[in-house]
């Protein structure tokens, strides 16, 4: 099979498509990148290739933050979206959960690109908790559904975006450490399936890390400079907040482990890494380590690791159609949601509400303070 | 309806989202003697609102035995706290123009404007479960007594209590469940501010904050009445819900390092100043930041405090349209009590008046038995103290379906 790209970079919404505009412009040659929206706005001309949902339902507009009418417009192009994910390995969405473009095409686009046989990675952003109730309920649905589709979900609060920066700084700061995870993770997965790697990694391994749907998905991102590079991308993945998040997952079985440095890097600086990844996040049962020199990053190193709590089958079960979610026999393994992520002990209650905010989520999270770290 | 005479024995229930605790005293010349006092763990109770009645009622029967037990009398009947968003209260009035043939106003005057606030039926599908009342006003002054004095208009005003139907029957009959009549509902921020505030308090002004597991309850006082009462749905839960969130430790371990770490200020010593889960550095044994524990207290503490600002404030601008009302020392000369098991939180009263610019303390229950007097059983005690003193009620009750319904409990 001949594919023009081993990886699809896609943005789906008004919030996935500008992070992958962001994006687009320092990704490795290796990686497609495709909009899809309702608005027609959000869709520049240009390298991308872009797919305008709900032409009927929409006509051009967006959805209005109408789940249902992001859903339908999915629906409708599906053929397109079938064309469009024809032939590519490894599908990676990224979306905004809370709108309607979102919440509502996001399980039907990557349940489309399951079907063609992708692999799909989905990093999802949840709504400030300053947005409402109705944009949280129609996000957290949205996990659920989407989770059972793809084979990994990484869920990225804006809550959390928020504590990464200092309180005065511009708000495109904030987003800035969002577009710089994702770009870790696919500059990582890239690199899985180009040539020419330090330490090279069978691009099947990487898939087979994910195959299994709906089972959790661990993501942490670190870039550290100058000495001790490498331990200090790897203590800052260790401290990355995804993986801290409430919720997040601890540990897990299964890990992808890509370090990439300047020209000075050694494969010893690589393996300690490694060895400090592995001792914080598990990795047990298997662990696939990709190192390769970018000469473009100086005396950095980056560190990215992607990891998945059941260990990979051996034959990777291609997701039926409509299967999944009706077969009481199988058991669906849920993503940790909104409810447990964040509302802890009152996750599966209902929302309490006090000026627009859900206040059973910790105060610190809905007022982004960042907490001191740990000993 | 004559006013009952004060009985014997009282019998009062605090159900709350942690706790259910059970207080029965012997009235000895209009004081309370403890008899026996229970207290067990509450089940079926989330953020204040009843999830599981089997359960609840399960725990209300143990408690009540146990008082019975402890005793060696039979409870025939109970005053039952109300916290909680349940509850609900609003201000109504009633006005009444005295006629002019001499200008003075008499009991018959006062009578008919009580009534002409009752009138006013509560939103449907709750039914009424209290009124308080609240300063009577003569040309808009208030006076304390009115009949006999000259004026024209006649104004009464009550804190109007109401719950939904299907909520207050359910109540009921969990308590009628083991044949024992429900003699009345008391506020439980009332009660609170009963065991804690002092006359000259509630005379000058005050405001009481009782923060329980599921959610904060407050009252405010104004020239001895009730001025008016809310209810938060944030409580001590949260704290440990945060703690466990934060620290991605059990609901268990939380609890034990809010009691023994946790202060509802975070300063800049408590950062860097590591603190071991159980001290004795063996396996299992974790260390965390204090700094981190303190932040993430006081932040919840703190939010917590200034939603009560807040609703309070609300409340005072919904009474008072058109003025600009401030909470300051001077309208509340006594400032801030704290009660409730999240009182003993460390700096509690430091962080309150941090928020809300008022002075604060933690309140005591003032109660002749030793091992009561701590925040946490300010909402028991109060019950049993706002019993004595409120009984017999000072107002009638309107002889709707509730009051024959609440009669029939009452013998």
């Amino acid at each position: 099979m001949s594919t023009p790209a081993s990886i699809l970079l896609v943005g789906l919404g008004g919030a996935g498509c500008s992070m992958v505009t962001r994006l687009s412009a320092q990704l490795p040659a290796e990686v497609a990148v495709a909009l899809l929206d309702t608005d027609a706005r959000s869709l520049p001309a240009g390298t991308a290739q872009t797919l305008q949902l709900g032409r009927a339902q929409t006509r051009g507009m967006g959805t209005g933050g109408e789940a249902a009418l992001g859903l339908a417009s999915a629906e409708s192009e599906e053929a397109g979206l079938r064309r469009l994910f024809a032939g590519v390995p490894l599908v990676v969405l990224v979306t905004g959960l809370g709108g309607g473009t979102g919440s509502g095409a996001a399980p039907v686009v990557a349940g489309l690109a399951a079907e063609t046989g992708a692999t799909v990675l989905s990093f999802a952003t949840m709504p400030f908790s300053h947005e409402g109730e109705r944009r949280m309920r129609q996000a957290n649905d949205a996990t659920v559904k989407l989770g059972q589709k793809c084979h990994g979900l990484v869920v990225v609060h804006n809550d959390l975006l928020l504590q990464q920066v200092s309180p005065d700084a511009p708000l495109s700061e904030s987003f800035a450490a969002a577009d710089n995870w994702v770009g870790g993770a696919i500059r990582g997965l890239a690199s899985a399936f180009a040539p020419g790697a330090l330490i090279a990694v069978d691009p099947a391994a990487v898939r087979s890390l994910l195959s299994t749907p709906g089972s959790p998905t661990l993501f942490a991102y670190g870039v550290g400079e100058g000495e001790g590079a490498a331990m200090k991308a790897a203590r800052a993945a260790c401290d990355c907040p995804l993986a801290h998040a409430p919720g997040a997952v601890a540990k897990v079985a299964s890990l992808f482990v890509y370090v990439a440095g300047g020209p000075a890097m050694t494969s010893t600086e690589a393996f300690e890494a490694v060895a400090a990844v592995r001792t914080r996040f598990g990795g047990e049962t298997s662990t696939v380590l990709c190192a390769r020199i970018e000469p473009a990053l100086g005396d950095r190193i980056e560190v990215s690791v992607l990891g998945a709590s059941l260990p990979a089958p051996k034959a990777p079960a291609k997701p039926k159609k409509g299967a999944k979610a009706e077969d009481p026999a199988q058991p669906i393994f849920e993503f940790a949601t909104e409810e447990s992520m964040r509302r802890g002990l009152f996750g599966g209650t209902p929302m309490t509400f006090i000026d627009g905010q859900d206040v059973d989520v910790p105060a610190y999270i809905r007022k982004a303070v960042r907490l001191p770290p740990s000993p | 309806m004559t006013p009952k005479p004060l009985p014997s024995l009282i019998a009062v229930i605090d159900i709350g989202t942690h706790k259910t605790a059970s207080l029965l005293g012997q009235i000895i010349d209009g004081k309370a003697r403890m008899l026996s006092f229970s207290e067990r763990r509450t089940d079926g109770v989330v953020k204040g609102t009843v999830t599981d009645l089997e359960k609840l009622t399960q725990c209300v029967h143990e408690v009540v035995n146990d008082i019975e037990r402890g005793s060696g009398r039979a409870v025939d009947h109970v005053y039952l706290s109300l916290s909680g968003p349940a509850a609900e209260g609003e201000r109504v009035k009633g006005f009444v123009a005295v006629p002019a043939h001499d200008g003075k106003v008499t009991a018959k005057d006062v009578a008919d404007a009580i009534a002409s606030a009752k009138r006013l039926e509560p939103p449907s599908g709750r039914a009424t479960i209290l009124y308080m009342r609240q300063p009577t006003m003569l040309d808009n002054r208030p006076v304390s007594n009115p009949v006999g004095m000259a004026g024209k208009r006649l104004e009464v005003n009550f804190w109007r209590v109401t719950m939904e139907e299907g909520n207050m029957r359910m109540r009921v009959g969990m308590v009628n469940g083991m044949s024992i009549r429900v003699r009345d509902f008391i506020l439980a921020s009332h009660a609170a501010a009963c065991a804690t505030a002092s006359d000259a308090d509630k005379q000058g002004g005050v405001l009481v904050i009782d923060m329980g597991a599921g959610t904060t309850d407050w009252i405010l006082y104004y020239k001895e009445h009730i001025l008016c009462a809310g209810s938060i749905p944030v409580g001590g839960e949260h704290l440990t819900n945060d703690l466990s969130v934060a620290l991605r430790i059990s609901r268990e371990t939380a609890e034990d390092l809010k009691l023994r770490f946790g202060s509802a200020m975070h300063r800049d010593t408590d950062v860097n100043q590591t603190i071991w889960k159980d001290g004795d550095k063996g396996v299992g044994d974790q260390q965390f930041n204090r700094g981190t524990i303190t932040q993430v207290l006081s932040l919840r503490y703190q939010e917590t405090i200034e939603f009560v600002r807040k609703d309070v404030l609300r409340r005072l601008e919904a009474i008072f349209p058109g003025h600009a009302v401030k909470l300051d020392q001077n309208m509340i000369p006594s400032g801030v009590i704290l009660t409730g098991g999240s009182a003993s939180l460390a700096d509690a009263a430091e962080a309150v008046q941090l928020v809300t610019g008022l002075s604060a303390r933690v309140g005591v229950p003032n109660f002749e038995n030793e091992s009561l007097r701590k925040p946490e059983y300010a909402g028991v005690v109060g019950l049993m103290t706002a019993a004595i003193t409120d009984a017999p009620p000072p107002v009638r009750r309107p002889r709707g379906f509730l009051a024959q319904l609440k009669e029939l409990f009452r013998l």
